[in-house]
């Protein structure tokens, strides 16, 4: 299956057809991942200028860029564009829309016609948001808790809310559309426990996006009728609970926080193990760590809860259980230090995000442990302690695993090989100046500088200008891939059926994939990740061979 | 199945739609406390298992099947346990009034 | 192009089976999966508005009881009993596909669409009631009943003595507000020390029963009854729009015992609204209906 560059170029997904209707028709997925890429890099450019927008106000303590009024709204642009609409959908929706039937030796998604449905809802959703954000926007911040998002707030509550609605919807279908597919659709030997750690990941993703996400959908679309005819549920006035509005939005959001990272960990499973050249350490543990989180993540949401009136002994349930879902994600960290571990390591691009994710959600992950312990919390709340946790999670983690997973497929998906060198820069650019931004943020919230407010106190502003100048470092850390790949799309080396020399059944394919994924229904007859002498995969042995050819 | 059975099962629902209503209607709180509750859900709880495993399939189907369906209950059950872990202690304790 | 022409070879299909599948076992099971997916997902939707029922019925048990007393027990029972039917030839619809058998399984569709089409005639003239008695929560979307001088002894009387028998004109609406001015159920509570913590804050002002207090949360019992019903009837009229289809494919003879795919997966959405109702039934219209005595 070595790819042909002598004479005809071989039809793929890329070249099978040119026109627009062939693309906005079409049911194969991995042409319906890449307009999820570019849909999602859209939303993420858009919700980086607002952070931009979010450091630079606060690089002053007085609030002069910004009014107060404009700089909620600003912080909700930001959080709702980046989770909705990024976060959520970036690796199932892309990564794992390209790769888990290839992964798994399908042709396609069980379901391709609904996969195409939940792209255009995604779409509808999107535009609905960002209509509504330019008529105005929102100034609840995301979480949308009434009553100030039903009574007070006089922005676009309604019409972003319903928004978030029918996105919601999108991913339920591509939660639902997955589950299909890797019961149904695993090519011949393809058992259980020989999927990738990926495949694990997005299923256990795909059953929080089910069982979560259609309650935030029924909870904001009671937040809109609930502001559209003025009478509600949610309102203390008449006897309502506002608080009420928490626990069914905290429902989802909360497990939906590992809809945010548990692909994250699944792209970082393959990292690492790939990259050490190296079977993973507890393949068993890792997959079924995945599924626990997805499960005892739906027990933990009142954590977010214990200060805004939630009964202490609610608190205390939900406190310890939080503790026990920290258990499943350090199994998976020991795993991965473990899978290094006399691993012949390559410090390749994807390798470096791998590595950096392995620090980064370590310190997420553990302070959200300081957030989970019912005392601390009382000073820790609606602090910058809180921003910084979960972004050390959130990009930490998920963003910096999907700038990983699109590096490491990158050759799969398009062909072409981008610059290795311009890819270690930014690779260290985001993890400095991630560190940068974000470390700062603990010490601040500890001193107790509250989130969502344009000004603070002046002493902050050292730590203050150290972020924001960290900001901006990220920033261009996160610009430089955009450029660099988008170069390596014409002027980029073809890369090869394999160039990373891996054994999984995606690389045993032509890059770019054929539109049916493979020529021939292929048979698995080996475990995932095996690096065996007769693989064929020796690294060595194959440098040689190159440098032979040349 | 063969239609004598549908309706077999067709008749268990309307006898206990009919009697849902009855029960609904005589106070049964001398037993204990909210009976009446009880009895109604045991009820409904009954015509859906009908429903579910014979309109629907569910006793020929596989095994994935009656686990998503065990599993959307045990989500449920989740769901309204820790929400309601909060309201049902909150009048007591430290909060007491 | 060689390599494409191959790959049609390949990959020869039998009619009715989508390309991504090797073959018609592995569509049925893939479509089957998804569509039990989509009813968890469902479930859980539908979940979030039983969980609200559940945390205001169990803090204001009175107010849901005479909400759910002013509701029509015998519309939502004969309701229960047309959606059941419903239920039934929906079932048969899929055992005559599987018999081969077109007229019976159009003839049960009719009969499917005809049951669904008299549940939501009957949530029509249920709902026009409650508009023409001021039991709609939403202030201004109840009928407009004008006030007329010397009527206003309804207002003196208090509210746990009103007589909620009284046809519809002796309560003045002139704004088309949501009204409910029985509380005896408070009255009968508070003598019989049953009511919950929450009530005893929520009913009451200065040691007095508020009737409009009390009113409040008969509202959220109202607000939740039309959310529930409502999402409950938009699912029944998505089931008509699949059932028209139904019918469509099904005059032109395309269900058999080969192929009856749709017809099994819209037959589970329909018994699934029908487990809804189910439930709607009893929780909405049928509890502290022992109350009445």
């Amino acid at each position: 299956m070595t790819a042909d560059y002598s004479g005809t170029q071989k039809l793929n997904y890329l070249n099978n057809g040119f026109t627009l209707k062939s693309w906005l028709l079409t049911k194969d997925h991995k042409r319906i991942a890449i307009m999820y890429l570019i849909t999602i890099s859209l939303f993420f450019l858009a919700g980086g200028i607002f952070a931009a927008t979010i450091r630079l106000e606060m690089l002053t303590p007085a609030s002069d860029l910004l009014q107060t009024g404009t700089y909620n709204k600003v912080f909700t642009a930001h959080g709702i564009l980046m989770i909705f609409f990024f976060l959520i959908p970036s690796i199932p929706a892309v990564l794992g829309n390209f790769l888990l039937p290839i992964m798994i030796g399908a042709k396609d998604l069980a379901l391709p016609r609904i996969n195409l449905l939940s792209l255009y809802i995604y779409w509808i959703g999107g535009l609905f948001t960002v209509w509504a954000l330019l008529q105005g926007g929102v100034d609840t911040g995301w979480t949308f808790y009434t009553p100030y998002s039903t009574t007070f707030s006089n922005t676009y509550v309604m019409a972003v809310g319903l928004g978030i609605f029918i996105n919601g919807f999108s991913s339920i279908l591509t939660g639902l559309n997955f589950i299909v597919t890797v019961h149904t659709m695993r090519a011949p030997g393809m058992t259980w426990f020989r999927l990738p750690l990926f495949v694990w990941a997005q299923y256990a993703t795909s059953l929080v996006m089910i069982l979560g996400t259609p309650v935030i959908a029924i909870t904001v679309l009671l937040l809109a009728i609930e502001r559209f005819a003025q009478v509600g549920i949610f309102d203390p006035a008449i006897g309502g609970d506002p608080i009420l509005f928490q626990h069914m939005f905290w429902f989802y959001s909360h497990p939906a926080v590992y809809i945010m990272v548990l692909p994250g960990m699944g792209v970082i499973s393959e990292l690492i193990s790939n990259f050490s050249r190296k079977k993973i350490f507890g393949y068993e543990f890792i997959a079924f760590s995945s599924i626990a989180i997805a499960v005892f993540g739906f027990l933990v949401w009142g954590h977010h809860m214990f200060v805004s009136g939630q009964s202490i002994y609610a608190g205390l349930v939900f406190s310890f259980l939080t503790m026990v879902v920290a258990v499943p994600s350090a199994i998976k960290m020991f795993n991965w230090t473990a899978t290094l571990y006399k691993g012949s390591i390559s410090f390749d691009t994807p390798m470096l995000y791998g590595l950096g994710f392995m620090g980064l959600f370590l310190i997420g992950g553990l302070t959200g442990l300081f957030l989970g312990a019912m005392g601390l919390v009382v000073h820790l709340t609606d602090t910058y302690f809180v921003v910084a946790h979960f972004h050390y999670v959130m990009v930490g983690g998920q963003v910096v695993a999907y700038l990983g997973g699109i590096h490491y497929w990158w050759p799969k998906m398009t062909g072409k090989m981008y610059s290795e060198f311009w890819g270690k820069i930014s690779a260290m650019l985001v993890f400095i100046g991630f560190n940068l931004t974000f470390f700062p943020q603990f010490i601040l919230g500890y001193l107790g500088m509250p989130r969502r407010y344009a000004s603070y106190p002046e002493e902050m502003q050292v730590l203050n200008i150290f972020s924001s100048a960290g900001a901006s470092v990220l920033g261009v850390g996160m610009i430089m891939p955009l450029i660099y790949l988008g170069h390596s799309l014409i002027y980029g080396k073809p890369a090869g059926d394999n160039p990373w020399l891996l054994p999984g059944l995606e690389w045993r394919t032509s890059s770019p994939p054929p539109t049916e994924n493979f020529e021939v229904m292929p048979v698995v007859t080996w475990e995932a990740y095996e690096f065996g002498e007769d693989s064929g995969l020796d690294l060595e042995a194959a440098r040689a061979r190159e440098a032979a050819k040349v | 199945m063969n239609i004598p059975r549908y309706l077999g099962v067709f008749a268990v629902l309307v006898v206990g739609t009919i009697l849902t209503y009855y029960a609904a209607t005589v106070d049964l709180d001398f037993i204990f406390p909210g009976a009446n509750t009880l009895v109604a859900l045991l009820i409904a709880f009954t015509k859906m298992t009908c429903v579910m495993l014979f309109f629907m399939h569910v006793y020929w189907s596989p095994r994935l099947i009656w686990l998503s369906a065990v599993a959307s209950f045990f989500w449920l059950a989740i769901m309204f346990a820790y929400t309601m872990q909060d309201y049902l202690t909150r009048d007591i304790g430290v909060f007491m009034q | 192009m060689s390599a494409h022409s191959e790959t049609e070879k390949f990959h020869y299909h039998e009619p009715g089976l989508q390309h991504q599948f090797e073959d018609m076992q592995q569509q049925e099971e893939s479509v089957s999966i998804g569509m039990w997916m989509f009813l968890v997902q469902e479930i859980m939707f539908f979940g979030g508005l039983f969980t609200a029922y559940l945390v205001y019925r169990s803090r204001y048990p009175m107010a849901f009881a005479a909400g759910s007393n002013h509701l029509d027990a015998f519309w939502g029972g004969l309701n229960t009993l047309v959606l059941i039917v419903s239920s039934l030839t929906m079932a048969l619809t899929v055992f005559y596909a599987q018999k081969n058998n077109r007229n019976m399984q159009v003839l049960m569709i009719v009969l499917t669409m005809f049951f669904g089409a008299v549940f939501l005639g009957v949530k029509a003239i249920e709902y026009t009631d409650k508009f023409d008695h001021g039991l709609v929560p939403v202030a201004g979307w109840n009928k407009r009943v004008p006030a007329h001088a010397g009527e206003s002894h309804a207002a003196v009387k208090p509210c746990w003595e009103v007589d909620h028998n009284a046809p519809a004109e002796e309560h003045p609406n002139p704004r088309g507000e949501f009204q409910f001015t029985d509380c005896s159920l408070v009255k009968q509570a508070q003598d019989g020390n049953y009511l919950t913590a929450a009530e005893r804050v929520g009913y009451f002002s200065n040691g007095q029963i508020d009737g409009n207090k009390f009113r409040d949360k008969v509202r959220i019992f109202y607000y939740l009854y039309f959310v529930m019903t409502g999402l409950h009837a938009l699912h029944m009229v998505i089931g008509l729009g699949l059932m028209t289809w139904l019918l469509i494919t099904a005059w032109r003879g395309r269900y058999n015992e080969d192929y009856y795919m749709p017809i099994e997966m819209s037959g589970l959405y329909w018994h699934f609204v029908d487990i809804v109702w189910i439930f709607l039934f009893p929780l909405l219209y049928l509890l502290g209906r022992h109350f009445m005595h």
